[in-house]
């Protein structure tokens, strides 16, 4: 039970004044920045790093972890109050937790937010205190094999998320596949699609397509009517879940907080692929599917849980390998550098203290964002008040401030507006577009992936089939294919 | 309704022979045209990037695939016969103007970001944007957008320190 | 001056343990002496570092570091920015066309950039565009083995011996386009040997997979497996350098190894303006990275990286010379392999 004594150390370490405050603070800000869209995580730390030299080590990092994984309770807010999303990884939320805000149950959606959140952080830390070293082990077999196998496995999840036309659903994820390749070719270093210009060389901000294709969409769309004068027509019922709301939710946490977990432990997984799959996943098992992208709260309450529980799922490899999953955990090493310590599979055993200071802090920073959100919620609420004529340039306002914020490109902007536009008529013309997103963000780790095993593989594509955990995976997703093919009881038959 | 959309607007229905009934149908059908000449284009860039090259595939096969499938799907609709029940509902007269208009309020901050600066040209895309899209008297729309601006400005420029572009006048 | 975000940073430090660094030895003659090169207006505002890599990374930590001791010495406030893609090309080309010259923009950057000016920027820019103003450190490649697996143990003669007996079945880890690919072209030219390259975005990326047996020997440099080294779970092997590092006194270098002296191959940390910046704001920056180098906490933290000081720019007149040179002897080695016409 060395674990249970590590953790003890680690709680004598943050329960001092100073340590508690900097996690509060770096909750407050986590939360802040989450809720901003645009403005993620990685801004945040980047922004802040300097600030934690004159902090003590401990002090530092837990200000940093807090800061991420805070922003995975804030990004659902907007999402669900404006369909704008707060980063990539509350995309899904905008779905049913929009359409559950207009339906006048915006508090519901932003308690279960909140707390599946804490459900799946809390759980996530706790697996973290007793399993990191063992897990660490295991993550750190999985090679590119393995992770094409989940990419594909993420892919087969978005098919999921077509409601309209298969075709036009097919051909968002072609798209959105091609869409990704601009940019330089990581494999070999070629230049793809870029056509000599400088901007399109770094490839296509995936910020500026996320609150393009949702945020600048919905502007447009909500403009175009004057009937109605605020973003709910109907009168807020009630600020909590229900007891049926409950009793719907509780499972998908639990099972957005294990697949959430497992997700953030891969490199290349994380918050973003978490929370869609999540959703895939609850669509799938649900009794009534159907219900989806109309206001089902399990589709909130799954792909919330799932983002927060990949937070502690990445910081696994990072605290226990010093390997990081992506470029956030890649910063919070930077900054342990800076510190003048080195991570790596040592770290535990060098520096304790602030190991398991870190561990315990999320505990405790769980428990501080729950607090801070929940009474929030009505605030949030609240908010869907303001006549949209107001609402909406600052809405514009922060669109703009926010895509800006990830490259300090105007040429983002320019994305913005365009995938805005074309997400606006591609809407109207009844194309999903959700697919396009994810079939982007998964598009070049699938490739990369691709590539490097058959350029490790001395017998081609065999390799996929050789390493177990790969084969594993490609059978579920066949084995998804195959479900998805057979009719579902209540399909339209027959309509393209 | 779907993933990003209010589609609070009325539903004018339109009927087949409606004129803007033929002008829609007309719109999709070149829409569709564009998929299949993208997915074309596409793939005949894709193909000059090399397929397969030494050590497996090559830069151009993933876009090719892609655009292959592209192509595909954009046939497939073509020869689809339409659904009227499905057809459009593009936004007319003032709406469409207000569209329009939003749009062109965006393009305009993405031009002038550079020469104005992000205070000068957010508040002059606001006012704009509020006293013609949304029809807001001139006091309104000056005063909330001066607050808006400086607002986000303050946030975030100064508490989250991020250095937003500033115009000739240093900000 | 700008006062940056006040209300959280002022609460955050004045309620935290502050981990009080100690004062450097140099005292205030040094700060006198750059006070004194201060131009009149300069700099009004922040002074902005340009890292081309993702923050977290070795330059961004190692830009940060700089930027650190350079406000304490200057007395200015200096933000690093991270303008990423590309490899690095991005910040680049930013760094040789678009950035005003006016003093405000700098820099941190490593050879790399050569690659990208000669091969990569068609002509858009050249690596003169960009003028060296202090030189950071070096680093040099290293090649790292495994310590579990069939390989295990095996020096790099043994590892060459091997691929060139059975060729394409040693997967080693590389970075498409840049002197991991060349090092690997030079040994299998040299030797005969032939490896199985399994392309990755970056040195650290490719030391992981070693660790988790995806690959049979990776490369990089001391800062990215030097966690994983310490915990045994990967073992340095060879070095591209002229010497044998003192922080790995048991590793032969990669020329002792298979013999001859063409196995250097290293990254090279300097600071850079843009082309047209005036002189007297480049002299004040120069001076300004200058104090900060000079500072013993400031070298100690690099040395800490593993890092190596070469002595041919270590010596500010001759630095900009011989970076040139080292620039030079890079065409050449491309134009020879073909890359350049």
């Amino acid at each position: 039970m060395e674990a249970l004594v590590g953790l003890l150390t680690g709680f004598g370490v943050i329960m001092t004044p100073a340590n508690l405050y900097l996690c509060f603070l770096g909750s407050l800000i986590g939360t802040l920045v989450g809720v901003l869209p645009g403005v993620g995580p990685l801004a945040a730390l980047a922004l802040l790093l300097p600030v934690t030299f004159t902090l003590s080590p401990v002090g530092g990092m837990v200000m940093l972890a807090s800061i991420f994984y805070g922003a995975m309770y804030g990004g659902s807010t907007t999402s669900i109050l404006l369909n704008i999303p707060g980063e990539a990884a509350s995309v899904v939320t905008c779905i049913d937790g929009h359409q559950m805000a207009k339906q006048g149950r915006a508090g519901a959606a932003l308690g279960i937010a909140a707390i599946g959140s804490f459900v799946a952080g809390t759980l996530g830390v706790i697996v973290m205190t007793f399993c990191a070293p063992a897990i660490a082990a295991v993550a750190i077999r999985f090679g590119p094999p393995e992770n094409f196998a989940l990419m594909v496995l993420g892919v087969v999840c978005t098919l999921f998320m077509i409601t309209r036309s298969p075709v036009k659903g097919a051909l968002m994820i072609a798209l959105g596949f091609l869409t990704a390749t601009v940019g330089i070719d990581v494999v070999n270093g070629r230049e793809r699609f870029t056509f000599g210009s400088v901007d399109l060389s770094a490839g296509i901000e995936l910020l500026a397509v996320v609150i393009g294709l949702f945020g600048v969409t919905e502007i447009l769309s909500n403009v175009e009517a004057t009937v109605k004068s605020t973003v709910v027509a109907e009168r807020i019922r009630g600020l909590w879940p229900t007891l049926a709301d409950w009793r719907a939710s509780w499972r998908p946490m639990l099972r957005g907080s294990g697949l959430g977990f497992f997700l953030g432990l891969v490199p290349g997984g994380g918050p973003v692929t978490a929370s869609f799959m999540s959703y895939a996943v609850e669509k799938r098992i649900s009794a009534r599917p159907e219900r989806f992208g109309k206001g089902a709260i399990e589709g909130v309450a799954g792909p919330e849980s799932a983002n927060n529980a990949a937070v502690a799922g990445s910081l696994i490899p990072v605290l226990s390998l010093g390997i990081p999953g992506n470029p956030v955990t890649a910063l919070l090493l930077g900054a342990l550098v800076i510190q003048g310590i080195q991570p790596g599979p040592l770290f535990i055993t060098q520096r304790p203290d602030l190991f398991w200071g870190i561990v315990a802090s999320m505990y405790v920073g769980n428990v501080f964002l729950l607090l801070l959100n929940l009474p929030l919620v009505g605030l949030w609420a609240q908010l869907l008040r303001i006549p949209y004529r107001v609402l909406f340039p600052i809405v514009l306002l922060l669109s703009v401030v926010g895509t800006y914020s990830a490259n300090k490109n105007v040429f983002d902007l320019w994305v913005m507006l365009g995938f805005g536009i074309a997400g606006y008529v591609l809407h109207k013309l009844n194309y999903d577009l959700a697919p396009f997103i994810i079939a982007f963000v998964l598009a070049p780790l699938l490739e990369q992936s691709l590539r490097q095993s058959l350029a490790m593989s001395p017998h081609g594509a065999m390799i996929f089939i050789e390493r177990p955990a790969t084969l594993l995976m490609l059978l579920c997703s066949a084995g998804l294919i195959a479900l998805m093919l057979r009719p579902l009881p209540n399909t339209k038959g027959g309509r393209l | 309704m779907g993933p990003a959309g209010a589609c609070l607007a009325p539903r004018t229905r339109t009927k087949p022979g409606d004129q803007w009934f033929a002008v829609t149908e007309m719109f999709e059908r070149a829409v569709n045209i564009f998929w299949v000449l993208l997915g074309a284009a596409a793939a005949s860039y894709a193909w000059t990037l090399g397929i397969i090259g030494s050590s497996g595939p090559d830069s151009g096969l993933f876009p090719f695939v892609s655009a292959l499938m592209i192509m595909g799907s954009g046939l497939v609709l073509l020869l689809q016969p339409r659904d009227a029940a499905l057809a459009p509902d593009f936004p007319r007269g003032a709406a469409l103007g207000r569209v329009l208009g939003a749009s062109g309020g965006l393009a305009f901050m993405a031009i002038s970001i550079p020469f104005l600066g992000f205070a000068v040209a957010g508040f002059v895309t606001m006012i704009i944007l509020l006293h013609t899209i949304e029809k807001s008297g001139w006091v309104f729309s000056v005063s909330l957008a001066f607050v808006s601006v400086a607002a986000v400005d303050w946030l975030f420029g100064r508490v989250l320190g991020m250095a937003l572009p500033s115009g000739p006048w240093g900000w | 001056m700008r006062n940056p975000r006040i209300a959280f940073v002022f609460l955050a430090i004045s309620l935290s343990a502050l981990l009080a660094t100690p004062a450097a030895a140099q005292g205030d003659g040094a700060k006198a002496d750059l006070a004194k090169l201060k131009p009149k207006d300069f700099p009004t505002g922040p002074i902005e570092f340009t890292v081309v890599y993702p923050a977290g990374g070795g330059m961004d930590v190692t830009a940060r570091l700089l930027a650190k001791h350079v406000e304490k010495w200057s007395g200015d406030r200096i933000v690093v920015n991270n303008r990423t893609g590309g490899a690095g090309m991005v910040g680049h080309a930013y760094l040789a066309t678009q950035a005003k010259p006016d003093g405000y923009t700098v820099g941190v950057i490593a050879n790399l950039m050569w690659g990208d000016a000669m091969l990569r920027a068609q002509n858009r820019w050249a690596y003169t565009d960009l003028e060296p103003i202090g030189y950071l450190n070096s680093d040099a490649l290293t090649w790292v083995g495994p310590t579990e697996g069939p390989y295990k143990g095996m020096s790099v003669r043994q590892i060459v011996a091997l691929a060139k007996d059975k060729p394409g079945t040693i997967r080693a880890a590389t970075v498409p386009g840049s002197m991991w690919d060349y090092i690997l072209d030079q040994v299998e030219a040299n030797t005969g040997a032939k490896f199985l390259r399994v392309p990755f975005q970056g040195g650290g990326a490719g030391i992981n997979a070693l660790a988790g047996e995806n690959v049979d020997i990776a490369q990089g440099f001391y800062s990215e497996f030097r966690g994983l080294a310490e915990a045994g779970k990967v073992t340095p092997i060879g070095v591209a350098s002229s010497e044998r590092m003192s922080f790995l006194k048991d590793t032969p270098t990669m020329n002792e190894a298979l013999g001859g002296n063409e196995y250097l191959w290293n990254v090279i940390r300097f600071v850079v303006v843009p082309k047209g910046t005036p002189a007297d704001r480049k002299a004040y920056l120069k001076a300004a990275i200058e104090a900060a180098m000079k500072d013993p906490e400031l070298v100690a933290e690099y040395v800490k990286a593993g890092v190596y000081f070469d002595p041919k720019l270590t010596n500010a007149a001759r630095m900009e010379t011989n970076l040139n040179e080292y620039a030079e002897r890079e065409r050449e080695f491309y134009q020879k392999t073909g890359r350049l016409k």
